[in-house]
This record gives C-alpha cells, structure tokens and sequence, in this order.
C-alpha cells in the first residue's frame, strides 16, 4: 500500500425516485417569471426527495452501490467521514452524525462540511486526502446531499418563480483510500470571501429564516447579481482547472473528461469552450436532473462511469464553483476503473 | 442633480426597423437572457480580432504629450517593432521608411492627427503612396475622465481592409519579396499589443525621468 497517494477509489449516486417534469412548474409559473432566461431555462426532468425523506436516508441510498461493489468490510476502515447537506434536518447541526448512525460506524473523524456548495465534493476530497496523508486515517467517505428541490421550491409561493425549475435532489458518495490504484494527482482550491454572503435566502415579507412569516423562503436573485455570478463562473471554473492542469502538466484539451457543477447550460457551455473541450468528453446530467448543487459533480460522473465513457486510465478533471463565486475547486484523477 | 430645463422629454415615436433592440419592444426579462447567452467565457479569436482589431493600453503619462509624440510620424520609428528609417518625399505630408518585417519593403504614411480629439490615424501602404490603405486608428483619452486616476489610455483599431487578403496593387510589389502584410492580419492583435507596450514603456519612461515624451531630436 502506497502510504504518499490517495485514490478517489470509487464514486456512486442516488437520485429519488419522483421524477418531475417541467409541466410541473409550468402550471405554476407566474407570468411576470416566464423568461427564456439562460439562467433559468428549466431542464425537463429533475428529481425530488420523497416527503419526509432525511439527509441520512440520501446518503445512505447514495453510499449503497460502494458497499455493494467492495463489501460492507469497507465501513471498518471509515475513519473519515465528510458529510455536505444543503438543507439540513435542524439548522443547528449538520447531517454527519445521522449518516455515520446509519451506516453503522464511529469515524474518528466526522466533519459536517457547511461550505464549498456546488463544489463542495471537491473540497471534501482535498480535506479527506490531507488528513489520509498526515494521519493513521485508513479511508475516508464523502457525502453530498441534495435535497432541497422537492422541499423548498415546491412551496406554493416559489413554486411559481423562474429558479424553481432549475434545482434537481440527489445524492453523491466518494471512497477515498491510500493507494495508488485511481490516484488524486492534484487539487486546487480556492476561497473567495469577498463574495461570501452574496447569495441570498429571502422571503416576502422579509424576515430571518428561523423566525415564523408568511412568506417562504427562496433564493434571492436579481438581474446584477445574475450578470456578475456568471462572469465570475465563467472566469473561476476554467481558471482553477486550468491551474490543475498547468501542475500536472497536460492541456486542458487533453482531458478525458470534465465533470463539473451543472447550474445552468450556460456554464456548461461556458466553461467546456474556455477548457477547449468537446460535449462528449464533459458528460452532465442537467437535462434529467437539474442543477444537483454539490451532488452534481458524483452523481454525473458515476453515470457517466455506468455508461462505459470512462475507461480505466482516463484523466478526469472534477472542477465547479460555489453561491455567488465565494468557492471554487478543481481535482485531476487518473481514474482506475471500476 | 441637475435640474431639467424643457418641459416635455424627448420620446421617439415607433421606430419599425427590423432587428432592433429597444425596451418597448423586448422586456428585460428577454433582453437579459439574450445578453447572457451573447455572454462567453472564452471567444474564438476570429470572432473578436477576424474583422476588426483594437488593442488598449493605459500609459502613466499625460495625455497631450502622449498624443504630441503619436501625431509625429517619425514616433513610429521608436515604437514600432519594425518601422525604420524615415525620409520625406514630394508630398509634404507622406513619409516613406523601411518596414523591416518584409524584405526589401518599402511603407508609406500619411498621419492625419485631430488635437482636441487627440486622434493619430496613420494612413500607410506597403510600396505605393497613391492609395494609403492600411489605416491605423489611435486615440488618446484622458485617463482621469475615463479612470478617475492620472495618464492616458490609448485605443488602437485596425480594420481588415480586403487589400490586406489579396494585394490591390501586385504590380508595385519588389520581385521575389516572401511576404504579403495581410499574412500577418492574426497576428495584429498580439504584434500591436507588443508594440503598444513599447509606446508605454517609452512614455513611462521618460515621463518618470523628467524628460519630455517627444525627443528634442524631432522639434
């Protein structure tokens, strides 16, 4: 066992069975919200949390497929566990503890990752990798749920708003593990706290989300700050995988595949043409499941690796941002196959 | 705030023009969405320099001397990266000198300049002086007006002439001469852009050392 590399081992996903189409909300939708706007441009399925499904339950949906492909043998060797829950149950804790219950092991180390968003699987391979590396740590798993689409724009004052139509629920897993067989080669990221806080949860009338109203909650968009999100987008994702690439000296055109945070068309498109890369060697899974905030990044590239595009040896770029441009990551893997 | 001084404000009747853009016709909800898809991260160099080619540069000197220095054609032969050599010729207003880029290349210009707009427009040819061309459009903006911050920001446009594709004048070209200008019409932009930042090194410079931008040497 090599003792200086960490391998993203294997990846697997989980997406709720209701499948909602666009005609969903298109009965909703308020004519004031009706736009052909890029940002909005409703995919045609996404999926949504059955009512009273938990965190806990996603992920262990999500961590499912890992144990039955290694044997449940490999939760003795969890001593990191990295859990990122967009909506927790209660506000006040995260999911960790509930997804560490239910799959039936004590880690030593149990992180509740609250940032990171969208990208939020690539940062949680960086933390997972450096604690492999300078500890007794065996392996690690992480977990990004997304749960919010079925929950919050449902809601019978969002439901009819532009955004609703965009968010997909699913889940995603990553084992991580010291050996060389499907080695992490390098990650990069990168905090931006002067665009933390810039993305908005609001409700009319305006109040703090704990405290009880009349209006519900959704995200708090307007036309600046879409403008500025998307230059920003366009700018970090290629700029953090570009990173990644000079290091490990290859061109991003000689990428295998680019697995990326999927908010809109738009930046798939964006961020492909900037890394000079082809559709078919940047798989997403937007059109069926909408925009998978942190579970976007596994659950496409499990997919993706399912349907035979991603033969061992493949070089695989994980890249994506967070909210308003405060995050962005990228990960190169030599993937090992499955 | 200033204080309005008609009493009816202007308001164009229906335009009906097709393929225009205004508000009254296409809401911002469809305005923006169009915009944002016209929004890229990266863009085909065709696309930005294929038909015409503008390179800016902020220089931290004042703007008038700038422009005082561009309006003198014999500048050219400082911050170029291959004008050299500089003579008159029978028309009082059109230089002649070597562009050392071709071999055996002779280049003609005529520099129109305007001092209140500060515009330097360099009308050249490559071996004939009949028809200037090949213009090179330069203007100097105040950069306190534009930057809120001291210098000048100088704006360089070249537009792709179809004489750059195909020579308009074959006959006046030197016998075996390898290269035709318009091979080099992709490389405009990067070439340019280096010997803008020629410009601006040579202006910093001085500026910074106390001397004028334009060389005694060209009063």
């Amino acid at each position: 066992m090599s003792t200086d590399t960490v391998s993203l081992l294997d990846v697997s996903g989980y997406l709720p069975e209701n499948i909602v189409s666009a005609d969903y909300f298109a009965q909703y939708a308020d004519p004031d919200e009706v736009t052909s706007n890029l940002m909005f441009k409703a995919p045609k399925f996404r999926r949504h949390v059955a009512p009273g499904e938990t965190p806990a339950d996603m992920a262990e949906r999500a961590v499912a497929p890992i144990l039955a492909r290694h044997g449940r043998d490999v939760l003795r060797d969890i001593d990191i566990l990295i859990v990122h829950t967009q909506l927790p149950d209660i506000g006040i804790v995260g999911s960790g503890g509930d997804v560490a219950k239910r799959l039936g092991i004590a880690p030593e180390w149990l992180i509740d990752l609250h940032n990171g968003g969208c990208a939020s699987f690539v940062y949680g391979m960086k933390l997972a990798r450096q604690i492999l590396l300078s500890s007794d740590a065996r392996s690690a798993l992480i977990v990004t749920i997304q749960n919010v689409a079925g929950q919050v724009f449902t809601q019978e004052q969002v439901r009819g708003k532009a955004q609703a139509a965009i968010p997909g629920d699913g889940a995603g897993a990553g084992l991580l593990v010291k050996s060389g067989d499907s080695p992490i080669l390098d990650i990069e990221t990168r905090h931006l706290p002067e665009f933390a806080g810039q993305m908005t949860v609001i409700a009319d009338p305006p109040r703090r989300y704990w405290e009880a109203g009349s209006g519900e909650m959704h995200v708090g968009f307007t036309e600046s700050k879409i403008a500025k999100v998307l230059q920003r987008g366009n700018r970090l994702v290629p700029e953090v995988a570009n990173t990644v690439c000079g290091r490990i000296g290859v061109p991003a055109q000689d990428l295998d595949l680019l697995v990326t945070n999927q908010p809109n068309r738009a930046f798939l498109r964006n961020w492909r043409d900037a890394l000079q890369l082809p559709p078919e060697r940047h798989p997403d899974t937007f059109d069926d499941c909408g925009n998978l905030f942190g579970a976007g990044i596994p659950v496409t590239f499990d997919r993706a690796v399912d349907e035979g595009r991603v033969p061992a040896g493949s070089l695989v770029m994980f890249a994506g941002f967070a909210h308003a441009g405060d995050f962005a990551g990228a990960a190169a893997v030599r993937w090992g196959g499955r | 705030m200033t204080e309005t001084v008609t009493d009816e404000p202007i308001e164009v009747p229906e335009l009906d023009v097709p393929g225009v853009y205004r508000i009254e016709t296409m809401a911002l909800n469809e305005g923006m969405p169009l915009v944002l898809d016209m929004t890229r991260a990266v863009y085909p160099h065709d696309e930005i320099y294929g038909q015409y080619c503008t390179v800016t540069e902020f220089v931290a000197a004042p703007p008038d001397e700038v422009y005082g220095y561009l309006a003198d054609t014999r500048s050219l032969c400082e911050w170029t990266y291959s004008m050299r050599g500089f003579e008159r010729t029978d028309d009082p207003e059109v230089w002649v000198s070597d562009d050392r880029i071709g071999s055996h290349t002779r280049i003609y210009t005529r520099t129109v300049a305007n001092p209140e707009a500060r515009t330097v427009d360099y009308h050249c040819a490559w071996d004939q002086a009949d028809h200037l061309w090949m213009v090179y459009l330069m203007r100097v903006v105040d950069a306190q007006v534009v930057l809120n911050k001291p210098g000048s920001v100088v704006t360089w446009t070249n537009c792709h002439h179809p004489f750059y594709e195909d020579n308009g004048y074959p006959e006046t070209e030197p016998a075996g001469r390898p290269v035709w200008v318009g091979d080099f019409w992709h490389l405009f932009a990067a070439g340019h852009l280096l010997e803008l930042r020629n410009l601006k090194a040579i202006c910093e410079h001085r500026h910074a050392a106390g001397q004028p931008i334009k060389p005694e040497w060209m009063d």
